[in-house]
């Protein structure tokens, strides 16, 4: 697990102004090279994922037992698997499972994370306290371990999936975020909402919840590849998403690892889909993360 | 100091208490009992007598709170019982499979710390080359790919181009090192390299912070040999938070490295989990996760102790 540091106080970014976010990105593209060839490729996994019904050369479900394990070629650019399914179509697929699987668990596990955290932080004192100790219970699970228990209980499946990939993520969260709330409780303006009378909650989501976005954001692209690795080793295990439904790690599930020396292409392909997009996630995360965090920019 | 370890060492009894409820309660919402899957695989026509006879003689029939005491007051005596599937005492299913997944860990640690520290000092000495550039490239590339699939990878080259596969049948050190080497060195190399990732950009970003101290200017100033400085005054207190997630990892490799041991036929505890879980052995599942978290929490303890023990200012706060 990567530990992510919390941005320091006041030295949040302002939000760009009205049309300077064209500025904004080549500003980032020009200082940060590596962040803005993570950003293409994953947008390119986004598009791809949305569009495969159109990019796909076939369906991704179709059987073919005349071109069962079938070498790359020409007509199947990544071969077939034991089933005759094209691997190409079966990843471009994948690739949407992958992304839907990623972005809900990243921002439903970010954000409830931030919501408990920052409140945890506001009211301080025996609440959070108690939200600390019950948070800590959950942190003394690993990761994929904690996966595996909601799983079993709810069962496999997209939705299950997803929450069993969120559940854990959710006190790393709000350790993370009730860290930097902690100086923002302390800050005038909040002080001044309190004594305009303004309800708790309109504290916690309208003046304190902005004010972590930084970390937030660096939280929610860290966790991206993280869902995104969870869901592969889950669907591999077979306690992810179920078969047929294209996804990278159950397409190296059983047949991959059985033929793999005579169908390599099966257990390599659907690695490197996992692996690239991942990539790209974490390097612009790290570019994202530098440049929302002046603390860290220098390193 | 005294005074601190022990403080820590109480605060260790609730959390690890709430991980009990919270583990024990969960596997009983779990649907289905492992009497109906024991049965379920005999025959169809199971009778209910059988069924409610097989689970008085798991204790099963029992009020949910009188189960959970019983449970608890074992695990404060380290009493874990059998395991309900196999019947065997819990302690020996999990022996052996403790003691590959510490060696595992143990050989990935090594590799990685062999692997992060030089390269994390390098980065951070040539910080924005192309030098510096490469390792982050590695490191992040180490933590997008699958260890699983690095673990695939890794055999299916070895048979292409060695025609060998490492021994699937797994082979105790005490036993034959060298077969047992054979076997877990793979497994290690998938896992280490994931774990260097980490370790490796920790150590880049704490050389980094640590550089820009005064003390190593002042280092620099009084003339001192550069490498004394780097390994006296610099690496020495950029180790703190290298140590904290080398000690991390550590601790997720005992028990979270389930689909690894999936790929080269380990009979690690990760494996021990997934078919405890899949069997709804609820008393081995339950040691299992306590073992896990003990682990989990003792070893964050160890790091704190360190903490301590290395920068004193923790220690007097």
């Amino acid at each position: 697990m990567m530990a992510v540091k919390p941005a320091a106080l006041g030295e949040i970014p302002e939000v760009a102004e009205r049309g300077g976010w064209r500025r904004a990105v080549l500003e980032f593209c020009r200082a940060r090279p590596l962040g803005a060839i993570g950003a293409v490729v994953v947008l390119i996994n986004i598009l791809v994922g949305l569009g495969a019904h159109v990019i796909a050369p076939y369906d991704p479900l179709a059987t073919d037992y005349g071109a069962m394990l079938a070498r790359p070629s020409a007509g199947h650019w990544l071969g077939t698997d034991a089933f005759g399914r094209d691997v190409l179509s079966r990843i471009i697929y994948g690739s949407r499972t992958a992304m839907l699987v990623g972005f809900a668990c990243a921002f439903l596990g970010a954000t409830l994370g931030a919501v408990i955290g920052v409140t945890s932080a506001y009211f301080a004192g025996k609440v959070d306290l108690l939200i600390q100790r019950v948070m800590d219970i959950f942190l003394a699970f690993p990761l994929i371990i904690l996966a595996l228990a909601v799983v079993s209980i709810l069962g496999t499946g997209i939705e299950n999936v997803i929450m069993a990939i969120t559940i854990p993520m959710i006190p790393r969260a709000a350790l993370v975020a009730r860290s930097s709330a902690l100086a923002i409780r302390e800050m005038p303006y909040v002080d001044a909402a309190r004594a305009a009378g303004f309800s708790h909650r309109r504290i916690i989501l309208r003046h304190m919840l902005p004010n972590v976005m930084a970390p937030y954001l660096i939280m929610l692209t860290a966790y991206l590849g993280q869902a995104i690795l969870l869901e592969a080793s889950l669907s591999f295990l077979g306690l992810g998403v179920a078969e047929p439904t294209p996804a990278w790690g159950l397409m190296l599930r059983g047949a991959a690892v059985q033929f793999a020396e005579s169908a390599p292409w099966m257990a390599i392909f659907p690695g490197f889909a996992i692996s690239l997009a991942v990539f790209a996630f974490n390097l612009f995360g790290d570019s994202l993360r530098d440049a929302l965090d002046p603390r860290l920019r220098t390193q | 100091m005294g005074k601190y370890i022990v403080k820590r060492l109480v605060l260790m009894i609730p959390t690890l208490l709430g991980v009990a409820v919270l583990i024990f309660f969960l596997m009983r919402v779990v649907p289905g009992d492992l009497v109906e899957l024991r049965f379920a695989g005999e025959s169809a026509f199971a009778q209910k007598e059988n069924l409610d006879t097989e689970r008085a003689r798991l204790g099963l029939d029992q009020p949910l709170w009188k189960q959970f005491l019983v449970w608890i007051a074992g695990v404060v005596r380290l009493d874990f019982g059998k395991s309900m599937w196999t019947g065997a005492p819990i302690i020996e299913e999990i022996k052996l499979r403790f003691a590959l997944s510490l060696q595992l860990a143990i050989m990935a640690t090594i590799i990685a710390v062999l692997l992060a520290i030089p390269l994390g000092v390098l980065a951070a000495l040539k910080q924005d080359t192309w030098v510096d550039y490469t390792v982050r490239i590695v490191s992040i590339a180490g933590l997008a790919t699958p260890s699983f699939w690095l673990g695939i990878v890794f055999i299916l080259g070895l048979l292409i181009v060695f025609k060998w596969l490492p021994p699937m049948v797994y082979t105790p050190f005490w036993v034959n090192p060298w077969q047992n080497m054979l076997q877990l060195i793979w497994p290690a190399l998938a896992v280490g390299y994931r774990y260097s990732a980490v370790a490796t950009r920790m150590t880049r970003s704490a050389m980094l912070e640590v550089l820009r101290e005064d003390y190593i200017r002042t280092a620099r100033a009084k003339g001192l040999w550069e490498q004394l400085i780097l390994s006296r005054h610099a690496l020495k207190n950029a180790m703190l938070p290298v140590l904290t997630v080398i000690a991390l990892e550590f601790a997720f490799l005992m028990g979270g490295l389930v689909v690894t041991e999936q790929v080269f036929n380990l009979n690690g505890l990760g494996l021990l989990f997934v078919e405890a879980v899949a069997h709804r052995d609820y008393t081995l599942t339950q040691a299992l996760v306590m073992l896990v978290a003990f682990v989990f929490i003792f070893v964050n303890f160890l790091v704190d102790l360190a903490y301590a023990w290395l920068d004193p200012r923790i220690r007097f706060r």
